[in-house]
């Protein structure tokens, strides 16, 4: 390297030691430090805050799971209860009324279960 | 300056958290991010707090950082980012720089401030891309091949900028410029 720079004629080279701003080396020194200590000090932040959110995001998980769980319970007694709706298509009032209508005399089971009973 | 490994070798164990790599890293590459700040801006203060605020930058984005062993590139490309976009603002504001210049100097012994000045002047006559060389070079003892990689530029190109940039700085610097190697920074960096 140094070789580079002989070849280059560092006799030649301008003197900007004025221009240098390590001139004053306690200052420079001190200026450094300080950049060091302040990047630290932002990258534990950040750190701290990405710790924060890695905390939050098991509670968070378990409330979203737990509701998952009580909209997929909820579909579920939907869907079974849609069964019943078969019974809508034979109202009971159609029942009674064919009843009526042919003068039969329901078994106390077809009553039962028109009227809403299991 | 360190090797393309020392330095991809800093950034892996910075961007592990390792304080001592953020050192290094500053140790390494403050002085060259204040002259590539320097080369835009042309004036020391905003030089030292542009290089500063492009280190924080770096640091804060250490992971989007894909060659780490051209750390140097990558972070020199931020800091004339910010510098050219102080010179915008500084052009919205049409702040006087004067003022400013010569508060700066005031701590100054009178002689060295007289040279500073007269530096400064004559490093605005170049483009930026002469600035960049010539202080990477002559301030900051930087080979042609560390300079060629770090700026993108070949070695013949980065030999061609040191030889025209010193030309016209002795030019107009004349007598104030005695020839000769100076030892101001020497010594500063890990190579």
């Amino acid at each position: 390297m140094q070789d580079d720079q002989q070849d280059d004629g560092m006799e030649d080279c301008i003197d900007f030691a004025a221009l240098d701003p390590s001139r004053n080396e306690l200052r420079w020194t001190r200026t450094m430090d300080a950049l060091v200590g302040k990047a630290l000090a932002e990258r534990r932040k950040r750190l701290s805050i990405e710790q924060q959110l890695l905390r939050w995001a098991r509670p968070v998980l378990a409330v979203a799971a737990g509701l998952s769980f009580v909209a997929w319970t909820a579909g579920y007694l939907a869907s079974n209860r849609a069964h019943p709706i078969s019974t809508l298509e034979n109202p009971p009032a159609l029942n009674l009324a064919n009843w009526a209508a042919n003068n039969q005399i329901p078994e106390p089971s077809d009553l039962f279960g028109t009227l809403g009973g299991n | 300056m360190l090797t393309h490994d020392a330095s991809a070798d800093l950034v892996h164990r910075a961007q592990r958290g390792e304080a001592k790599a953020f050192t290094g890293l500053v140790q390494a590459f403050l002085r060259p991010a204040y002259s590539i700040a320097l080369s835009v801006v042309g004036r020391p203060a905003d030089a030292e707090d542009i290089a500063q605020e492009a280190f924080l930058k770096a640091f804060q984005s250490l992971d989007t950082c894909r060659e780490p062993e051209r750390f140097a590139a990558w972070l020199f490309q931020i800091v004339r980012n910010r510098a050219r976009n102080l010179l915008d603002s500084r052009r919205l504001r049409d702040v006087a720089p004067e003022g400013a210049r010569i508060l700066e100097f005031v701590t100054l012994p009178p002689e060295t401030a007289g040279m500073r000045e007269s530096l400064l002047s004559a490093l605005a006559d170049l483009d930026v891309e002469k600035r960049e060389v010539v202080l990477l070079h002559d301030l900051e003892n930087w080979t042609h091949n560390e300079i060629a990689v770090a700026l993108d530029i070949s070695e013949v190109s980065s030999r061609q900028h040191l030889f025209h940039a010193r030309q016209i700085l002795r030019a107009k610097l004349g007598d104030e410029q005695p020839k000769g190697r100076h030892t101001g920074s020497e010594g500063n960096h890990a190579r």
